[in-house]
């Protein structure tokens, strides 16, 4: 096999060898980037949360009628929604709250030590501290662990419009923004003193991971118009059954409400990666098409080739060609086209990468891409144009006499 | 001279069905899924209210009360600087609000069901400046009144779209009269407000009067911001609560100077008052200023284009090749045509003409894939579900696309062609 032939013999069609190979590489840039999506998101939805995330259910729900606006009514009902789910078979623990973790933003407040205001403006992060109102179950049902201290308990809910500092637990990445590696216990913050702190969760997935900063504290009855989220924990297994009881179990206490949805954590995550997941498959259905266009143009290119080259491989084949020496010729030909199609392609995928980063957020292509994307494309290549050189083999000798 | 070109054209057709049909879906394909793309991306960036978007400005104000690195102007204000800038005669009209949402029945039905509704909150110079557009009645006349105007939505849903003025809606419980009903109304992007991820959402359900919404407590559905703990919307008008927008039409460059003037007139009696510790910076944005400042066309939708640009440039080359292997096969049907006088000029004509019809049948195509690709795109990208909409300048756009791409196509293989002699075919 003389590679200085082939490329002259390629450099004689050299309009739709360069097209093929710019194709190629557009080709080859798009699986790699697609690749990357569809990796990174994958990442993103199995990172770990620190939750109990397959036993954790929660339902949204909302009061439809004026009645809840006498705040001792509103409380009523929600004690005894948590009292009635509390009695489900398959029911752990309940609790209430007025945001959940994974999402970003929400209800926000700035936190510093008492002693140390100028805290936040060195860390900009502490201007926006996720504050969760709830009660004392939420550490069972989210599955948090405790690293000092205690977590919430009934004490810590106080009489409702008392002035009464109250008590709270922070999480770990918090407590190190503001003492660094000394114990919070018994520390007065803006917002209370500290009573606890657990390991960190992932509250807001955009965040840093050492920036999850959070704060719990025992006031969800108190502003119970804010408790949105029943949070329950579900022994394992009895997730659909419980599922499918919740709703009509609050409904039976009070039937106006809006009950917008009753969904896991594990959902709850993956809803907030929708659009993530939806452009992944967006892009991977592009690379779908892209590789059946790309197809198309390599049986074309190849099926071209041999209506012009007949003669010359009839030639050929009369100088004592095998059929296997033809066949492996227009393959060799055509993988050599995918080879500098692929190289290119590396360009292509760095540039594109590049231009995406523009818009979104992607990690840079590996090596290992690259071989699996080139060898996509050889497969697919080849299986194009396995039948034109298929047919190019069986061209007869006899052809080589027909003309002058 | 056409006619006969057309002919040729669906003889050629004819000769090689399938190698056409591969040369149309790929087109077809390519540009269909790019101009389901830009349909996106035009309603997104589009301006949803042309005839006076250079004279609505959004009012961002810098009044943090304390020092506290509050560096941008914010989008919300407190209840007295909006107040401020109802009070102002300068603007043609202005509108304060803030997003809140209740449970909504016909107070006369015997159902109990409620339907949960957006609510406006405003004072009444929002119908005027947004130009909102009535069925039935008219807008409040006061900021404060148990009455409320409803879009097209939920009097359908409530009342089957009949005229339901005069008619009473229990609203969270308490009583409120329908004074206006509008008529199906699209603002693509909701330019009024478009922060927190609102851009695209419908108009509202209900629209209230400014007071009476904060005097019933209605809570606030959007983002808020206070140095103060925050109680609930009706102790708001004399604390540190930020979450009123504020909308001015000003007619004319002049009044523009005045109103900015106006603010940091404002600004500079609450910093001699010792209430404004940071730099006065009032901002006044036009509607299209301010969409663009928000960066509202979503980044996905855009990276997606790009790969989509990308597709249809394989697409024109894969077309290219095509099309070259086809006129290579008719190698001797052109020599013989170019043998018995057919001038350069002539066979180009005929290219062009075959390849125009290509792409006029390639363009009704994509514009039926593009309809399906938008279809496809909101089940990946659920939230673009209000935007997804073909407008009559996208589908002239898809088919300019198609017949650009076709005649590009084949240029340089018509080239190529036309290089062929009948000698050499002779041969």
């Amino acid at each position: 096999m003389n590679i200085k032939a082939l490329f002259k013999s390629l450099l004689l069609r050299k309009f739709t060898t360069g097209l093929l190979i710019l194709q190629l590489a557009i080709t080859l840039g798009l699986l790699v980037n697609s690749a990357i999506l569809a990796f990174d998101t994958k990442e993103k939805i199995a990172q770990s949360t620190g939750l109990d995330i397959d036993n954790i259910l929660i339902m949204s729900t909302h009061p439809t009628s004026g009645n809840y606006r006498d705040l001792d009514y509103y409380r009523s009902i929600v004690t005894e929604d948590m009292v009635k789910l509390r009695q489900l078979s398959g029911i752990k623990s309940v609790s209430v709250t007025n945001q959940l973790p994974l999402r970003s933003r929400g209800m926000l407040r700035a936190i510093y030590d008492l002693d140390n205001p100028e805290q936040e403006k060195d860390d900009k992060y502490l201007q926006d501290v996720k504050y969760i109102l709830t009660e004392e179950h939420l550490i069972d049902v989210m599955g948090l662990t405790l690293l000092e201290g205690r977590f919430l308990n009934s004490s810590d809910q106080f009489d409702f419009g008392s002035e009464e500092k109250h008590n709270i637990v922070i999480t770990e990445s918090l407590k190190r923004a503001l003492y660094g590696d000394d114990s919070a216990i018994g520390q007065e913050t803006n917002s209370g003193f500290i009573v606890g702190v657990i390991k960190d969760i992932i509250l807001d997935p955009t965040l840093p991971s050492d920036k999850q900063y959070g704060l719990f504290i025992n006031t969800i009855m108190e502003y119970i118009y804010f408790g949105r989220y029943y949070a329950m924990n579900v022994e394992p297994g009895q997730m659909e059954s419980v599922r499918a009881k919740v709703s009509d179990i609050i409904l039976n206490v009070q039937p106006e409400r809006d009950i917008f949805k009753v969904f896991t954590m594990g959902e709850h995550l993956k809803r907030f990666y929708r659009d993530d997941q939806g452009l992944a498959d967006l892009f991977m259905l592009l690379c779908g098409l892209m590789l059946f266009v790309t197809a198309i143009s390599s049986y074309a290119y190849s099926q071209f080739h041999i209506s012009r080259q007949k003669k010359f491989i009839g030639i050929r084949r009369a100088l004592g060609a095998r059929k296997k020496d033809v066949l492996l010729y227009v393959l060799t030909e055509n993988w050599l086209v995918y080879g500098i199609g692929c190289l290119l392609g590396v360009v292509v995928a760095f540039g594109f990468n590049i231009l995406l980063n523009q818009h979104i957020v992607l990690s840079k292509p590996d090596l290992i891409l690259f071989l699996i994307a080139t060898c996509i494309i050889f497969i697919s290549g080849t299986l194009a144009t396995w039948i034109p050189a298929n047919s190019t083999s069986n061209i007869s000798p006899v052809i080589a006499t027909k003309t002058v | 001279m056409f006619s006969y070109n057309l002919k040729l054209a669906m003889h050629s057709f004819k000769r090689a069905p399938s190698l056409y049909f591969l040369v149309l879906l790929t087109l077809s394909i390519g540009v269909g899924l790019l101009c389901a793309n830009l349909a996106l991306v035009s309603s997104m960036a589009g301006d949803p209210i042309p005839e006076k978007s250079d004279k609505l400005f959004h009012v961002s104000m810098n009044t943090w009360p304390d020092d506290q690195p509050q560096a941008e102007p914010l989008h919300i204000l407190r209840y007295r600087e909006a107040m401020k800038i109802v009070e102002s005669d300068i603007p043609t009209h202005s509108a304060v609000f803030y997003a809140s949402g209740v449970y909504a029945r016909d107070s006369q039905s015997k159902s109990l069901q409620r339907f949960d509704s957006n609510v406006r909150a405003t004072t009444p110079g929002f119908f005027a400046l947004t130009k909102a557009p009535f069925a039935y009645g008219n807008g409040f006349a006061k900021s404060a009144g148990m009455e409320v105007v409803i879009g097209a939505v939920l009097n359908q849903k409530i009342f089957a779209g009949k005229n339901s003025v005069g008619e009473i809606l229990e609203l969270d419980g308490e009583l409120l009269t329908i004074v206006g009903v509008l008529k199906p109304w699209s603002l693509r992007p909701l330019f009024y407000h478009v922060t927190e991820g609102r851009a695209f959402n419908l108009t509202d359900d209900i629209y209230a009067p400014l007071e009476t919404a904060i005097d019933l407590g209605w809570s606030i559905h959007a983002r808020s911001s206070s140095t103060v703990s925050n109680t609930g919307v009706q102790f708001t008008r004399d604390r540190d609560v930020f979450y009123l927008q504020a909308w001015v039409e000003l007619a004319s460059k002049a009044k523009q100077q005045a109103f900015q003037r106006y603010l940091d007139n404002y600004s500079q009696t609450l910093k001699n008052a010792g209430e404004h510790p940071l730099d006065i910076m009032n901002e006044l944005r036009d509607v299209n200023t301010w969409l663009l400042e928000q960066k509202i066309v979503d980044q996905k939708v855009l990276a997606f284009t790009l790969a989509s640009v990308l597709f249809l440039c394989v697409c024109v080359f894969n077309a290219s090749s095509l099309l070259l292997s086809r006129f290579h096969s008719a190698k001797f049907e052109v020599g013989l045509r170019r043998a018995l006088g057919a001038s350069n000029k002539q066979m180009l004509m005929q290219g062009i003409t075959e390849s125009v019809v290509l792409g006029l049948i390639a363009g009704i195509i994509s514009l039926l894939l593009s309809w399906l690709f938008l279809k496809l795109s909101i089940s990946f990208l659920p939230d673009l579900a209000n935007i997804a909409v073909l407008k009559p300048k996208l589908l002239l756009l898809g088919m300019v696309l198609a017949l650009v791409t076709s005649v590009s196509s084949a240029l340089y293989p018509l080239y190529r062609a036309n290089r062929y002699t009948i000698s050499a075919e002779l041969k």
